[in-house]
């Protein structure tokens, strides 16, 4: 049996959510813990700092803010 | 169960609650929209779709304006909860938007997700066509611009091709399939293209 790629998955879950709205919830769910970890681990790792150096740092390092 | 979308006039209107993902891109549009036009493109247009993932990003194509206007508006978003990576001041961040390179703003006290505004003008032809080709979203009250479906498919496929990108380009067809037209895929490729030469 040929095994499902992460785009069989994809397309399966596109396929099932075009004629049930209800799978929105979980999608909703994923979305809103994705935000809540993030929020709280940058709180814990600047606590004690000013945020938006701390953040402006860290971003540094990610890549995402050029000197 | 419903179906996820039905179509009124010309919005696509999703059938799902807002998220804390809508309301944050809401907050921010409120404040834009009084100073400039802009198109949201990218993962937010699939996600907002139903695409089953998390970003850490929202991107937002705005045309280049003038120091002025820009200062009025990173005015108004600073005293609206959102702060910019690149600096403080207009002064410090004008200067990347005049240059066309992105800026990011986030809510005070969070580094993502993050706004990534960026700028457009003529000479970025694909992306300027697809600002001035928007089509409607709505999801609750929330009522915001996408590129034509079509187009944001194709850029994904041709232009982006990442993982990420093929996947949510799929999940784009497959949900949209009864809205998407075969003549319009035609029309937009070549003006995709025009972006990898």
């Amino acid at each position: 049996m040929k095994k499902l790629t992460d785009l069989d998955y994809v397309e399966q879950y596109a396929s099932k959510m075009k004629s049930d709205n209800s799978l929105f919830r979980q999608q909703s769910r994923l979305i809103e813990s994705q935000m809540r970890s993030s929020s709280s681990m940058f709180r814990n790792m600047f606590r004690g700092t000013d945020f938006k150096t701390g953040a402006r740092d860290y971003l540094r390092k990610i890549g995402l803010l050029k000197d | 169960m419903r179906k996820a979308y039905l179509v009124e006039e010309d919005t696509i209107v999703m059938n799902r609650d807002m998220t804390d993902l809508d309301r944050f891109v809401k907050d921010f549009l409120e404040v834009l929209k009084k100073h400039s036009g802009y198109l949201i493109v990218s993962g937010f247009v699939s996600i907002s779709s139903g695409r089953a993932r998390g970003t850490e990003d929202v991107d937002i194509l705005v045309p280049v304006m003038d120091r002025g206007r820009f200062d009025k508006l990173f005015k108004n978003l600073n005293e609206s909860g959102f702060w910019c990576y690149q600096g403080e001041t207009t002064e410090e961040v004008y200067d990347y938007f005049k240059d066309m390179s992105s800026i990011r703003f986030a809510r005070v006290d969070e580094v993502f997700p993050n706004m990534e505004v960026i700028p457009i003008d003529a000479t970025r032809k694909a992306k300027f066509f697809e600002f001035n080709h928007p089509q409607k979203m709505r999801v609750q009250d929330f009522e915001f611009n996408v590129p034509p479906i079509e187009f944001e498919i194709l850029y994904k496929e041709l232009v982006l091709k990442g993982k990420k990108d093929i996947e949510d380009a799929r999940h784009l067809r497959v949900i949209f399939s009864e809205l998407t037209d075969d003549a319009k895929f035609k029309e937009y490729e070549p003006i995709i293209r025009q972006e990898l030469r």
